[in-house]
C-alpha cells in the first residue's frame, strides 16, 4: 500500500514535469540552462574519454568576459573580451579537451553559427563570435590521437538545448582528471558540472565548468576534500597536508607537470551588466575555484573562466552581488563535476569510493 | 596581468550610516615580540616539518626584511612599511575594483625596473599613498635605491586602504607617517592587530557599517625543509566576512541584530538581499619569500598569492574593494624555485596571516573585535 502511495505520488511529479509550462521546467532547472536565452550542448567522442561542451546564446549575442589566471592556458579570441576592444556581443563559448589540438572544436562551431547567419555584423558577413578554451586531457585513452574538432564543436552546438545540463563524465569533461598532487596512479575523475542559484527578485546566476584540476576539491562550507589524490589505503592524501609536508618539492617529490591540468568554465547571468561588469563577474567567479580547488591557478593549470550576461531580467543588478553569486555557483558547480563524474579504468570517481 | 581592466570601473565610495568616533589614541606600536602573549589554540604558523619551528612567524621571517608601523594619535590610522634596503624582485596583482595604488605600473614584467627597496601600506584611502613620501625620503638618507649617478632612487609602491569612516576623515596619514614607519621598521617579528596601516581597519560590512567588527594587520611565515621561506603580511580591511578556510566557519564578519552571533555574509549574498553596502573596504598585503625569482614569476606569485583571500575573505574583489597583493623576492636562497608549492603555500600563508588580521585585532567604540565577543567562536589549531 505504501509502494503504492509512493508510486502514486512519483507519477504525479513526473506529469506535472512534462504538462508544465516552460517556466515550470526552468525553475526546476539548477545548470546554467535556468539562464533565459543559453543552451548547451556536449559531444563526447566515440572511445568515451575526450569531447567538447558548447554554450549557445540565443540571439545576437550578449556581453562577455574572460578571467585567465591559470599559468598554463589554452584559449581563443579572449583578447576581444578585453573591455577596451569594440565587440561586446558573443554568440557562443566553446569548452574542449585535447589541448591546443581542441580549440578546432570552436572552428566547427563557427560554422554552424555562420550557416544561421548568427555573428558580429560586418555588412559582407556575420562573423560569428566563439571564445573557447581547453583542458589537457592526452594522456587519458586514445587521446593523444584523436582530438575534438570542427566536428565536435559542430554537433555539439547542433545538439545544444534548453534541458538540464547532462553532468559528468561527458563533453568537454569526459577526460577530464582531478587530485594530481599525489603522484601517478592517485587521481580521481574530473568532469562537466553546472548549478545555478535563483534569488527571490528574478536574478539567476548559474555556472558550468570542465574541471581537471591538478588540486584537489573541496567543499568551501566545510572544508572537507570531495575528490583529490589517494593514498595506497585508498583515502585522501590532502593536498594540502602534502603541500605543507614538502612532499612536493621538485627533487623526488610527485609534483604535477606543467599543462597537465586546467579547469575551465563560464558563469552567466539574467542581469543587464556592461562589458566591464560583466568581465568583473569573471574575475570574481574565478574566486569559486580557489575556494573549491587547492591548489588552484598553479603554473600547471590552464584555469579560465568565461562570463556571459544576457539582460534579460529588467532588475537592477549590482554587479558586487552577482560576482559573489557567482562564485558561489561556481563553486557549487565544481563538487557537482566530481560527484557527477562516472570512473574510468584506474581513475575512480567520488561514487566508486568506498564510505 | 596588472590592474586588470578596472579603467572603466569607477570608484563607488557607498557610506551606510557611520557612526561618529571618539578618536582613540594609540601610541608608536611597541618594537618588542608580541607572540608571548599568543592565546592558547591560535593558528600554528611557521610550522617546519621534522625541523623546529621558526622562531619568528611573521614577514620578518624572511632574512632582509623590516617592518615597521607607524599609527597616528589623533585617530585610529597609520603607517606600515616594508624595507628591503637590499633589494628585491617584486611583483602585484591589483584585483579589487576600487585600488589606491603607487608604482604598480613599473612591476609589470614588462617595464626596466628590476628591483624595489621598500612598500608602503597605509590608512587614509588615497591621501594616504603620500605616505611613500616619507619612505622614499628615509630610504634615500640611507643611500638606497637605484644608483642613478651619485643619487638613489628608491622605489616604493604602495596601497592605501579606506579607513575615512572610522573619525574624523581629515585625518590621514602623510609623509610624515611613512617616515616614522620606517624609522621604526625592524627585522623583529612584527606587531599585529590594531595598528599601523590596520588601527583604522573594519571587516564584515555586507549588513553596514553598525554591524561591522574590527580588522587590522596580520602575518604568518612558514618555513620548509629545504630552507624555503614564504611570509605573509595583511591589512584586512574588506566588505566581506573573514572565514576559516579549513573548514568553513566565520571567524570575524558582520553580526546578527542582537550582536551576539553572525550574520553570514554568504547566507546574505544567497538570499540576494544585501543592505547597506559600505564602500569603506580594500585588502592590502605581501607576500614574500627567500626564493630567487624573475619579475614575471613574482608577478605569478601575488596572484596565487591572492587566492588566500579568495579563502579566506567572503566576498572578495567586490566593486567597492580596492584587493591588492605584493609579492617579493629577496632571492638570498639559491636553487630552483618550484612555483607550484611556492605560489601554494603563498595562498596558504596569506589566508592564515587574513585569519590572524581578526584574531590579533583590539575593538574600537561600535567596531568590537572577535576577542570582545561575548561568545568568541571556538579558536582551531591550523596544522
Amino acid at each position: 500500500m505504501k509502494r503504492l502511495a509512493l508510486s502514486v505520488a512519483c507519477a504525479a511529479i513526473v506529469s506535472t514535469a512534462v504538462t508544465g509550462s516552460a517556466q515550470d521546467a526552468r525553475l526546476a532547472n539548477t545548470t546554467l540552462t535556468a539562464i533565459d536565452g543559453l543552451k548547451v550542448g556536449s559531444v563526447t567522442l566515440p572511445g568515451g574519454t575526450t569531447g567538447c561542451t558548447v554554450i549557445l546564446v540565443d540571439g545576437e549575442g550578449v556581453p562577455g568576459g574572460v578571467s585567465q589566471r591559470g599559468g598554463a592556458p589554452g584559449t581563443r579570441e579572449t583578447d576581444l573580451l578585453n573591455p577596451l576592444n569594440l565587440v561586446d556581443k558573443v554568440n557562443a563559448i566553446v569548452l574542449s579537451g585535447g589541448s591546443a589540438f581542441g580549440l578546432d572544436a570552436a572552428t566547427g562551431t563557427s560554422k554552424w553559427l555562420e550557416e544561421h547567419h548568427i555573428g558580429w555584423d560586418v555588412r559582407v558577413a556575420r562573423v560569428p563570435i566563439v571564445p573557447a578554451a581547453i583542458l589537457f586531457d592526452l594522456p587519458i585513452g586514445n587521446n593523444a590521437h584523436e582530438h575534438p574538432g570542427p566536428d565536435c564543436g559542430y554537433r555539439a552546438v547542433e545538439s545544444a538545448t534548453t534541458a538540464p545540463v547532462s553532468m559528468g563524465t561527458i563533453g568537454a569533461g569526459a577526460g577530464a582528471t582531478v587530485g594530481k598532487m599525489g603522484g601517478p596512479g592517485t587521481s580521481m575523475k574530473g568532469g562537466l558540472g553546472s548549478a545555478a542559484l535563483r534569488m527571490p527578485n528574478g536574478l539567476v546566476v548559474a555556472a558550468i565548468v570542465a574541471v581537471n584540476a591538478a588540486g584537489d576539491i573541496l567543499d568551501p562550507d566545510t572544508g572537507k576534500v570531495i575528490a583529490g589524490a589517494r593514498k595506497p589505503d585508498g583515502t585522501f592524501a590532502d593536498a594540502r597536508a602534502l603541500l605543507r609536508s614538502g612532499a612536493l618539492m621538485p627533487r623526488g617529490g610527485t609534483a604535477p607537470r606543467a599543462v597537465e591540468n586546467t579547469t575551465i568554465g563560464l558563469v552567466a547571468t539574467n542581469a543587464k551588466l556592461t562589458k566591464a561588469e560583466v568581465s568583473r563577474m569573471a574575475l570574481m567567479a574565478d574566486d569559486g575555484y580557489a575556494r573549491a580547488i587547492f591548489p588552484s591557478h598553479t603554473m600547471g593549470d590552464g584555469d579560465t573562466v568565461f562570463s556571459l550576461a544576457t539582460g534579460r531580467w529588467d532588475g537592477q543588478a549590482d554587479v558586487s552581488l552577482v560576482g559573489a553569486l557567482a562564485a558561489d555557483a561556481m563553486a557549487k558547480a565544481l563538487v557537482q563535476a566530481v560527484t557527477q563524474a562516472t570512473g574510468l579504468p584506474n581513475i575512480p570517481a567520488v561514487r566508486d569510493l568506498k564510505k | 596581468m596588472i590592474g586588470v581592466y578596472n579603467i572603466a570601473i569607477m570608484k563607488a565610495w557607498m557610506w551606510a550610516g557611520t557612526a561618529v568616533l571618539v578618536a582613540r589614541t594609540v601610541g608608536p606600536p611597541p618594537l618588542a615580540n608580541n607572540h608571548g602573549e599568543l592565546r592558547r589554540g591560535t593558528p600554528e604558523r611557521g610550522q617546519r616539518v621534522g625541523a623546529p619551528q621558526l622562531a619568528n612567524k611573521t614577514l620578518t621571517a624572511v632574512p632582509g626584511i623590516k617592518v615597521g608601523h607607524y599609527t597616528l594619535a589623533e585617530r585610529p590610522t597609520g603607517c606600515t612599511v616594508v624595507l628591503i634596503e637590499s633589494g628585491a624582485t617584486a611583483g602585484v596583482d591589483v584585483r579589487g575594483a576600487a585600488p589606491a595604488t603607487r608604482d604598480t605600473d613599473l612591476l609589470n614584467p614588462a617595464k626596466m625596473v628590476e628591483q624595489i627597496f621598500g612598500v608602503s601600506l597605509s590608512g587614509g584611502s588615497a591621501f594616504g599613498l603620500s605616505s611613500g613620501d616619507g619612505v622614499l625620503r628615509y630610504l634615500e638618507e640611507k643611500n638606497v635605491g637605484i644608483v642613478y649617478g651619485n643619487r638613489h632612487i628608491p622605489i616604493v609602491p604602495g596601497a592605501s586602504i579606506f579607513d575615512l569612516g572610522v573619525g574624523d576623515a581629515r585625518i590621514r596619514p602623510t609623509a610624515d607617517c611613512g617616515y616614522r614607519a620606517a624609522q621604526a621598521a625592524t627585522s623583529a617579528p612584527v606587531t599585529e592587530g590594531s595598528v599601523g596601516a590596520g588601527a583604522g581597519a573594519t571587516l564584515g560590512k555586507m549588513a553596514g557599517m553598525e554591524r561591522a567588527m574590527k580588522g587590522g594587520v596580520g602575518s604568518a611565515a612558514l618555513e620548509m625543509q629545504n630552507g624555503l621561506i614564504v611570509a605573509a603580511l595583511v591589512v584586512a580591511n574588506p566588505l566581506g566576512d573573514v572565514i576559516d578556510p579549513a573548514d568553513g566557519r566565520i571567524v570575524a564578519g558582520a553580526r546578527n541584530a542582537s550582536g551576539r552571533g553572525f550574520a553570514d555574509a554568504r547566507r546574505i549574498v544567497r538570499s540576494g538581499a544585501p543592505r547597506g553596502r559600505s564602500g569603506d573596504n580594500s585588502t592590502i598585503g605581501i607576500v614574500a619569500t627567500n626564493a630567487r625569482l624573475t619579475k614575471a614569476q613574482a608577478s605569478y606569485l601575488a596572484q596565487m598569492a591572492d587566492d588566500g583571500y579568495a579563502r579566506a575573505i567572503f566576498p572578495i574583489h567586490t566593486v567597492v574593494d580596492g584587493d591588492t597583493v605584493f609579492a617579493i623576492a629577496t632571492g638570498t636562497r639559491s636553487g630552483e624555485a618550484d612555483m607550484i608549492t611556492l605560489g601554494s603555500l603563498a595562498a596558504d600563508v596569506m589566508a592564515t596571516a587574513v585569519i590572524r588580521a581578526a584574531r590579533e585585532a583590539t575593538g574600537l567604540p561600535n567596531f568590537p573585535a572577535v576577542r570582545d565577543l561575548p561568545n568568541p567562536p571556538a579558536v582551531r589549531d591550523r596544522q
